[in-house]
């Protein structure tokens, strides 16, 4: 009697699930150029990704290109003030501070192009 | 759609950011996704545009799926996860309308998110808890088992048997279909 019961019971909890299972049931949706527009997206989002260190890089330079020159130029005369001696000494054991910044950029373009590569 | 298929789609996009194996891993899913996300939200149109955020997540987040369990038990956990995110935005959204005094715009944002058809099942989700629907669609439509839910929901086990069990008394009970059934 038991047993039967336990039968009883299952198959109620197995027609159950079944009525579940075919209501929740529901036919497959065409693609009609959904998985089209998601890679559109992502090619989108990868080139964004490339592109903006570059550009940042580049908007970096402009916008710091016109400060840095002042700043070099007002070192520049400043070194007038310096005694002749001192100035004779500078200029063959430091580098030119020109030179440092150019080769600031130039590093800097070459970590961008690394960092291209590598994408 | 064998489990390896998926496995080999996965491994050419982490190694090398390949965009047409991601391209078919979409195509393969799409469906399973939007379905999931259709009875969640009861929506069509959000629940595409929820589809096509719940993939660009699992385009910037495709490496940490370890492969342990099936693909698109990972990809439903992401698409529920994205689900559960514009929730708060919207929720969020409300809040803010609602203290600068557009309770009413509110209101009939809510009333504009219909279903485009209604059915039995929308009735019968409509009386489940958020985590109930997800629950309860992941099991009987997506076919996933207590296992891959208790993954995709971060819930126990037991947890999301128990919410199983609580979301068919719910039907029941609000749909009287032990009578049914019993004549």
């Amino acid at each position: 009697m038991i047993s039967k019961i336990i039968n009883m019971a299952d198959y109620l909890k197995d027609t159950e699930d079944r009525m579940l299972e075919s209501m929740f049931a529901s036919a497959p949706i065409a693609d009609d150029g959904f998985s089209g527009r998601v890679i559109k997206k992502v090619r989108r989002h990868i080139w964004v990704r490339r592109l903006t260190l570059p550009i940042a890089a580049s908007i970096g330079v402009l916008v710091s290109y016109k400060p840095v020159l002042g700043l070099v130029q007002t070192l520049a005369g400043l070194t007038a003030l310096l005694p002749e001696d001192m100035m004779n000494l500078g200029s063959s054991i430091i580098p030119q501070l020109p030179m440092l910044v150019l080769g600031g950029m130039l590093l800097g373009a070459c970590m961008v192009g690394l960092r291209l590569l590598e994408d | 759609m064998t489990r390896s298929e998926d496995h080999q789609l996965v491994a050419r996009v982490v190694s090398g950011q390949d965009t047409d194996a991601f391209g078919e891993l979409v195509l393969r899913h799409q469906s399973h996704v939007r379905n999931f996300l259709r009875k969640l939200t009861g929506d069509y149109t959000v629940a595409d545009d929820l589809a096509q955020d719940c993939f660009m997540h699992a385009w910037a987040k495709l490496q940490t799926y370890s492969g342990r369990g099936s693909f698109i038990g990972w990809l439903l956990k992401v698409a529920y996860t994205t689900f559960l995110q514009s929730k708060r935005k919207s929720k969020r959204y409300a809040e803010i309308l609602e203290q600068v005094g557009h309770a009413t715009d509110v209101e009939s944002r809510g009333v504009d998110v219909q279903p485009d058809e209604v059915t039995d099942l929308d009735r019968f989700l409509a009386v489940l808890s958020h985590d109930e629907r997800a629950v309860m669609v992941m099991s009987y439509a997506c076919g996933l088992s207590h296992r891959e839910i208790s993954d995709a929901t971060s819930m126990p086990v037991g947890t999301v048997k128990s919410v199983i069990f609580r979301g068919k008394e719910k039907i029941r009970n609000s749909f009287d279909i032990k009578d049914h059934q019993h004549g």
